[in-house]
């Protein structure tokens, strides 16, 4: 490493962080020794499992239960981690659904569902943290899109609506936040080996491999690699851009 | 017509209010006078003023609704005699100019837009937003 990342002892929430990549994110931010909170919406064993192993490594993770499609639940659930731990530095948005069909076999919850959670959820949990960051005259937004938001497949429409409103809302607060010393990045991964993406990968095989250049599916804590280093010093100087971790799967 | 706001209720929430300025904007509060602009005298920017406004909410612990004074300034005016297609009629801006009393009578335009209403805010704008939503709060 470079030396000090400069997130040890940094506030972070991360949204979604009970299971998959937010846990991968939550576990390598802790490790930096920043002070994590993390939101889930319904997995409380999972959210609790996830704590305790955390803490018995010695890291300072605590969890919120939020569902992000409720204004009113993200204002309560960052006011109770503000109450706790005075300031707010770092964002994660990374909460997502993914209901994948083809448009005409969509039932409309299929579509509400993947907006509410995907976009609005990202407004809701945003709006509730950012007026901290605007009187702290610092912070790190970092947005979890997908490579969908650019180039997605069959029975995605939904999906990369949702992905491709997420990189646009991360260029216009970039711009907005800028003279407040605010950034805002996105990562996009490609296919990650979780369990969101099981049913993708079981059923585009080989075909999906053979779009990624490095033709192997990504890892969790390799999408947390580039969260982090958004979130440290070392990327003061980065801000509207999305960073895609994607082992070069829309290149071909 | 909401309850009138006395010199004395300003004076009382000033201190409190100009130390919040002072803050978002990073200047010396003995710089933000009741009478300042905040855009023209104190050079505070769009963000500044959501800043301020934040701020201003934690420490009194109140709720400022966006476009209040603007909803306040309407009163009983039907919208669109107050404003059209985002500029203030001549009905709407007489009954801004009586609402921000505080505001020098020549610093209201004719064709005047919406948008810039914020422009106008000056510390005493921001003391009496603040008397107004601590009154709605214990109402």
């Amino acid at each position: 490493m470079l030396g000090e990342s400069g997130l040890a002892g940094k506030a972070v929430i991360v949204t979604g962080g009970s299971r998959g990549i937010g846990r991968a994110i939550v576990d390598l931010f802790a490790a930096e020794g920043a002070n994590v909170t993390f939101l889930f919406r319904t997995d409380r064993v999972s959210a609790q499992e996830a704590m305790e192993q955390a803490r018995a490594r010695g890291h300072s993770v605590s969890c919120e239960q939020a569902d992000v499609r409720d204004p009113a639940a993200c204002a309560a659930a960052v006011q109770r981690t503000i109450a706790r731990t005075g300031r707010i530095d770092v964002l994660v948005n990374n909460s997502g659904v993914i209901r994948d069909n083809l448009l005409a076999w969509l039932e409309p919850g299929d579509v509400s569902e993947v907006l509410e959670t995907n976009v609005t959820g990202v407004f809701n949990i945003t709006r509730a943290a950012v007026s901290h960051m605007i009187s702290q005259r610092s912070g790190k937004i970092i947005n979890i899109s997908s490579v969908a938001g650019e180039m997605a497949g069959r029975g995605q429409t939904n999906y990369a609506a949702s992905k491709g409103a997420v990189n646009a809302f991360t260029r216009a607060l970039a711009v907005e936040l800028a003279p407040r010393k605010i950034t805002v990045n996105a990562v996009a991964p490609g296919l990650i080996e979780t369990g969101m993406s099981e049913r993708i990968r079981t059923n585009a095989g080989d075909q999906a491999l053979n779009r990624i250049l490095l033709r192997r599916y990504g890892q969790p804590v390799e999408v947390a690699n580039a969260v982090v280093f958004l979130a440290s010093r070392f990327a003061d100087y980065i801000t509207g851009q999305i960073i895609y971790v994607d082992g070069g799967f829309k290149m071909e | 017509m909401p309850a009138s706001i006395s010199k004395d209720d300003i004076q009382t929430v000033y201190p409190r209010v100009a130390k919040a300025i002072a803050e978002a904007l990073a200047r010396d509060p003995a710089e933000v006078r009741v009478t300042s602009r905040l855009f023209a005298d104190l050079e505070a920017e769009s963000i500044d003023l959501l800043d301020i406004v934040f701020r201003l909410e934690r420490e009194f612990n109140i709720q400022i609704p966006r476009g209040r004074i603007i909803e306040d300034a309407r009163g009983d005016l039907p919208e669109d005699e107050f404003e059209r297609n985002g500029v203030l009629t001549a009905p709407g801006l007489a009954r801004l100019r009586e609402y921000m009393s505080e505001v020098p009578a020549e610093n209201f335009r004719a064709q005047m837009n919406l948008a810039d209403v914020p422009a106008l805010f000056t510390v005493e704008t921001m003391c009496k937003i603040v008397i107004r939503a601590m009154r709605d709060g214990s109402a």
